[in-house]
């Protein structure tokens, strides 16, 4: 009370009680005798209970409480409770006049003459229901937080943490107690954490999070890339309560640097490729009478080209069958007709990857001059293609011998050193380290390589 | 480049290139503007051996991925001398290392006037 109102005369405790009473409308106020029969009603009762004054006043409060809690003594045991305690908590549903229900909360308090009850309590539904919208949320957040493979974390807006997620926990090594505050920066890698504390600085204003950084993992210590990302709650006041994810991305931009490697890998070869093609045109082109001769000899080289695109790209730059080289070549020469007078004989040799286009070439330019001059193309020609592994220095070689007998070669004028015999004598050699042989004898050419097997570099000088 | 048959007169240049059709249509055609070519060679240690025997070169042309390996000690070892090169190669310019950034890049197949003018021979 006011000196004020002290000096103007203070209206009586009775009087004073009336007031709050009547005017607290918000509340119902409602008195009873021991066996519960209402014995006032104030305004905030009528308004939230529904029931008038004089329909109340005489009657039992029970027909504010559920029938449930009728049914299980609640009405008697509150006013017992109230009597041997000095109060009883009353948070329960309550009917109205109308059989709706509300949340009704307040106390059961004896009177002081001991005649009985007064009850004190409001609506408190809608609360009630936001508190329990929050819990369901609370729950089901932490659910989600702790269930997903993400690193889950709670935080203030300027990144000090307040809540780390059990995966996070469990990935860093850091308890949450450690984690709290700043205690996080220690599971980032020393040369992000710069990047990642800046992020925060920034984050507030543009009202997102985001970083890519290197988050250590227990047991091995090794660092792995996170995107990490954090956006404010909404409806948080003040600094306010952010959430945030980091994310294993690790794997990803792996991926993502081999398919650029990968891609970088692939122009290189298309080019060199294109270069590969330029030359053996030039070169055919040189040797060429006429451009009917160009036209066959180039589409025979550049059929030989892609045939042996097919095997690299099948074994992946990997090693490559000899013999698959050879069959796909006299197969391209003729197919299998042919095959009656050829011979193909030797052990599993694999050709260096960098070495089969060379060579696919050479063996093509053997079979194509057998076709025209020699072995696969006369009925009494017979082609060996043979080969074996021998020890030479202490290294295993491959010995090929391209066989050709039983042929009428043309009058050695007309053989002039041609593309094959270039790529035979020149580019074996240069391209694989081979020694080469090539001869002309009276019933057929024979071409011996020799390369050792290991090797799978260009030569040296 | 029927008017040019001159223009490398005297130049001698080195040629590393692993691929023997690339290198020989190289040689063939850097000749045939007049150039000396040395080479062409496939691997690191042919091209050094080959920098310790020459005395005089004026320019190289080097290929970058020579089978199993990267022609970088090459590069180094020109630059020491201060002999103009340009790298042939299939390779974007992310591939080749910043020590490498200034180094003219030709792209396969190469341009023989692109070449000459990024020598500027």
């Amino acid at each position: 009370m006011t000196n004020s109102r002290e000096r103007t005369g203070a209206p009586n405790s009775d009087e004073l009680l009336r007031l709050i009473v009547e005017s607290a409308t918000d509340f119902a106020i409602f008195s009873m005798d021991l066996q519960g029969n209402v014995t006032s009603w104030n305004k905030g009762a009528e308004r939230l209970l529904g029931y008038r004054e004089e329909d109340m006043i005489g009657r039992s409060a029970e027909v504010v409480f559920t029938p449930e809690d009728r049914a299980a003594g609640v009405p008697a045991r509150e006013r017992a409770e109230a009597a041997y305690k000095g109060r009883a908590d009353d948070e329960r549903w309550h009917l109205r006049s109308d059989g709706s229900r509300f949340w009704g909360s307040g106390i059961v308090m004896p009177l002081a003459d001991g005649s009985g009850f007064v009850k004190i309590f409001r609506d408190r539904t809608e609360r009630r229901a936001a508190q329990e919208r929050r819990r369901e949320s609370e729950a089901l957040f932490r659910l989600l937080a702790t269930n997903v493979p993400q690193l889950v974390f709670r935080t203030k807006g300027d990144g000090g943490r307040t809540w780390g997620s059990p995966q996070w926990i469990v990935y860093t090594g850091l308890s949450l107690q450690d984690s709290l505050g700043f205690g996080w920066l220690e599971a980032v890698h020393p040369e992000d954490r710069e990047a990642t504390t800046a992020a925060w600085r920034s984050a507030q204003g543009v009202g997102e999070y985001y970083v890519e950084h290197r988050i250590r993992r227990v047991p091995d210590g090794s660092y792995r890339w996170h995107q990490t990302r954090a956006k404010p709650v909404p409806e948080t006041s003040g600094e306010g309560d952010w959430v945030g994810t980091s994310t294993d991305v690790h794997e990803m931009r792996g991926m993502q640097e081999r398919q650029r490697i990968l891609l970088a890998e692939l122009q290189h070869r298309t080019r060199n490729l294109l270069a590969v093609i330029r030359s053996i045109a030039r070169d055919t082109m040189r040797m060429s009478a006429s451009l009917e001769v160009f036209s066959t000899e180039f589409s025979g080289r550049l059929g030989a080209l892609g045939r042996v695109q097919g095997l690299l790209a099948r074994s992946d730059g990997a090693a490559i069958c000899l013999r698959e080289i050879v069959e796909t070549e006299l197969h391209a020469h003729g197919g299998g007709e042919l095959m009656g007078n050829v011979d193909i004989n030797g052990p599993v040799a694999m050709l260096p990857a960098a070495s089969a286009q060379t060579f696919t070439l050479a063996i093509h330019e053997l079979a194509t001059n057998a076709l025209k001059h020699g072995a696969l193309g006369q009925a009494s020609g017979k082609l060996n293609v043979t080969w074996r592994i021998e020890h030479l220095n202490g290294a295993p070689h491959l010995v090929l011998d391209w066989h050709e007998s039983g042929v009428a070669m043309p009058p050695a004028r007309s053989v002039r050193p041609g593309y094959g015999t270039e790529l035979i004598s020149a580019a074996l050699p240069y391209q694989m380290g081979a020694e080469t042989e090539l001869t002309f004898g009276p019933t057929g050419v024979h071409c011996r390589i020799t390369t050792a097997l290991e090797r799978e570099g260009a030569q040296d000088e | 480049m029927s008017d040019g048959r001159g223009t490398l007169a005297g130049q001698r240049i080195l040629v590393v290139e692993d691929e023997f059709l690339i290198a020989a249509d190289l040689a063939r055609s850097l000749k045939g503007l007049g150039a000396a070519v040395i080479g062409p060679v496939g691997s690191v240690r042919a091209a050094l051996a080959l920098l310790e025997k020459e005395a005089a070169i004026d320019a190289a042309v080097l290929d970058i991925n020579l089978t199993r390996e990267k022609v970088y000690p090459v590069a180094q070892a020109l630059q020491l001398r201060q002999v103009p090169f340009v790298f042939a190669t299939g390779y974007e310019q992310w591939v080749i290392p910043r020590e490498y950034e200034t180094v003219p890049r030709c792209e396969k197949p190469v341009d023989l006037r692109a070449l000459i003018s990024l020598l500027s021979l």
